[in-house]
């Protein structure tokens, strides 16, 4: 039997397995990459809509994660099956990174607006680092950062066996990113139900009273930060592989502002909103883009500005309510 | 002594843009508990004011940095009035508004300027000591930073609005009973803050390339000035400044600027690791 919270979900779900037989190679490349977002949006919506903790550096384990992948992937592109262990150890890479960061903010007793400045500060450094690797000194073994410019030429996610090659992208991409979000969503749902979970969103209420329980919250928030961290560099691997290239600017000031501005939107305290406001956000600002980034850029300013003065709750989460009571509950 | 001179040189001028990049944060942060992530764009609005009113209305340089400043007061009292006097007591979410202000005012200024604006010329002249050629403008810079935390000093603790700011930090309820029109302090701190930004911009303007991402080459010092000085930015500012532009001057001086603000964002991660109250916190702990 059906739940009814699940409907959404499910019906969503379903037009996004149809699209491909609707849709020609472009638009299914355009909502691949619209997708590629969610996994950044999903993580923060982990941290900030589950533990109360609004990171603003996000970015920087995007950045982090697509420079380590596409750094492994040139330096040992000759060895067998790159293109699968690759972007497993960038993630892993992101992952600790993640981990040892959350344990300077929580074990160092940071909380609130702070950790959003640090790590804020954590991602411009990353990005002004990485912009003035331009010179031939900044090179990893065969890997050019190529300091403002970015790097490409990376290898794709992938794998040969004898004749037959598979290279993630076109539909095959578009199916992975697919099923990946639909396993990331359910697992981030058992998450929320998990006892984990729910010390977590315990934890944001009331700290102290959670740690005088017994619950080792600095470590539950260490974990959760290291899994936000994943889940963006998820988003990092899978932009490089998409476009072939990263650059600095995608840790900058407006970069990082951009997952906050589409978690705050769409509704922090549940997945699914975060997941369809963040395709449905992406795909405005890139509409608009066209015309200008500029325009596009003011106009997510002036979302994130109205949403949090009168729809603190978020417009995606706040409609889905609102259909809800209206079609699906029983009177 | 020539070396000396310089060294002094080189940590007056870095502690001076640290200063004054984070003294209208530390001045909102610190009466308000309010991120303003906007900061860096109040310092453009200064920066532009002036160049704008030097430039296409030829005002003298001073007349036009207080144009500057001005504007900049007047976009903040806007600002507090329309958006972040709603935002008080979440402090997540005025966080996270002014920083949708801050990508507003930012991409405006280039719709409406453009990528780059014709600068100012750097007032006064350089002198010779040695072999080194010192800028006397900077210096002045370093005067000017030192004269403005001391008017501040006396305007939070000898004024009368000193003592009804305070009385509004240590208890917004019982200030407000006892008639403190509490509302009207936050609009006057939150304008203080907007021209110490403004004036920030206005007098680092003829020193740099006017571009309209001129407020994000200071919004991270100011950061991390802040986190460092800690929960009472007041007590923990000038330490905090000092003790930033010491490792930063320091190890420039014998490596170069991109290691030095990498060893300025390290330190600033060990200090809170290890003082998470920051200089305020040891400074009060110190005293006790």
């Amino acid at each position: 039997m059906l739940k009814k919270n699940n409907i959404f979900t499910i019906s969503v779900f379903i037009v996004l397995l149809i699209i491909p037989i609707l849709f020609d190679d472009f638009y299914i490349n355009n909502i691949s990459y619209f997708m590629i977002w969610t996994f950044i949006s999903l993580g923060l919506a982990l941290i900030w809509g589950m533990g109360g903790i609004l990171s603003f550096g996000q970015t920087a384990f995007f950045g982090l994660a697509g420079y380590s992948f596409a750094i492994i992937s040139i330096n040992f592109s000759d060895i067998y099956a790159v293109g699968i262990w690759s972007p497993i150890l960038a993630l892993a890479i992101t992952a600790i990174f993640g981990a040892i960061v959350g344990y300077f903010l929580f074990y160092g007793g940071i909380y609130d607006v702070f950790i959003g400045i640090v790590t804020l500060a954590i991602t411009l450094v990353l990005e002004t680092f990485m912009a003035q690797t331009a010179g031939p000194e900044w090179t990893v073994g065969n890997a050019r950062l190529n300091g403002f410019n970015g790097m490409q030429g990376m290898p794709l996610i992938g794998i040969k066996i004898g004749e037959y090659k598979f290279d993630l992208q076109g539909i095959g991409q578009y199916y992975f990113i697919v099923f990946l979000a639909m396993f990331l969503l359910w697992l981030l749902y058992k998450i929320k139900k998990s006892n984990f979970g729910l010390i977590l969103l315990a934890s944001k209420e009331d700290r102290t009273r959670v740690e005088s329980l017994g619950h080792n919250v600095k470590k539950i928030q260490m974990i959760t930060f290291s899994l936000s961290a994943l889940l963006a560099g998820v988003s990092g691997i899978l932009y490089t592989n998409w476009g072939g290239y990263i650059t600095p600017s995608s840790m900058g000031l407006i970069a990082s502002a951009m997952p906050v501005i589409w978690v705050a939107a769409s509704g922090k305290n549940d997945f699914f909103s975060v997941f369809f406001g963040c395709i449905l956000l992406v795909y405005i600002s890139q509409t608009l883009a066209v015309n200008g980034a500029q325009y596009a850029i003011i106009l997510m300013g002036l979302i994130l500005v109205i949403v949090t003065r009168y729809f603190p709750e978020g417009i995606i989460l706040m409609l889905k309510k609102l259909l809800t009571n209206k079609f699906l509950s029983k009177k | 002594m020539i070396i000396l001179f310089n060294l002094f040189y080189q940590f007056g001028d870095a502690l001076s843009f640290l200063l004054l990049a984070a003294i209208g944060l530390a001045v909102i942060f610190g009466m308000m508990k309010i991120i303003n992530l906007a900061h860096g764009e109040f310092i453009t609005i200064g920066a532009y004011g002036t160049v704008v009113s030097a430039k296409i209305l030829k005002l003298p340089l001073p007349i036009a940095m207080a144009v500057g400043v001005l504007v900049t007061v007047i976009f903040g009292y806007i600002l507090e009035r329309i958006i972040i006097r709603h935002l008080y007591g979440r402090p997540l979410d005025s966080v996270v508004a002014t920083w949708g202000i801050s990508l507003i005012v930012s991409q405006s200024f280039l719709v409406i300027f453009g990528p780059s604006f014709e600068g100012l010329q750097t007032p006064l002249s350089n002198f010779q000591l040695g072999a080194y050629s010192y800028s006397q403008y900077r210096l002045l810079l370093i005067l000017i930073s030192i004269s403005i935390l001391i008017l501040l000093y006396i305007l939070f603790l000898k004024s009368n609005f000193g003592t009804l700011a305070r009385a509004t930090i240590e208890n917004p309820k019982i200030a407000s009973t006892l008639g403190v029109k509490v509302d009207k302090v936050y609009t006057v701190t939150f304008c203080i803050g907007s021209a110490l930004a403004g004036l920030t911009g206005a007098i680092y303007a003829p020193t740099m390339t006017i571009v309209p991402s001129i407020g994000q080459a200071f919004i991270v010092s100011a950061f991390v000035t802040v986190v460092t000085a800690g929960a009472s930015p007041f007590i923990g500012l000038i330490p905090a400044a000092s003790f930033l532009s010491l490792i930063q001057t320091s190890v420039t001086f014998y490596y170069h600027a991109t290691i030095g603000v990498l060893a300025l964002l390290f330190s600033v991660i060990l200090i809170i690791r290890f003082l998470p109250k920051g200089f305020s916190g040891l400074l009060i702990k110190l005293k006790k």
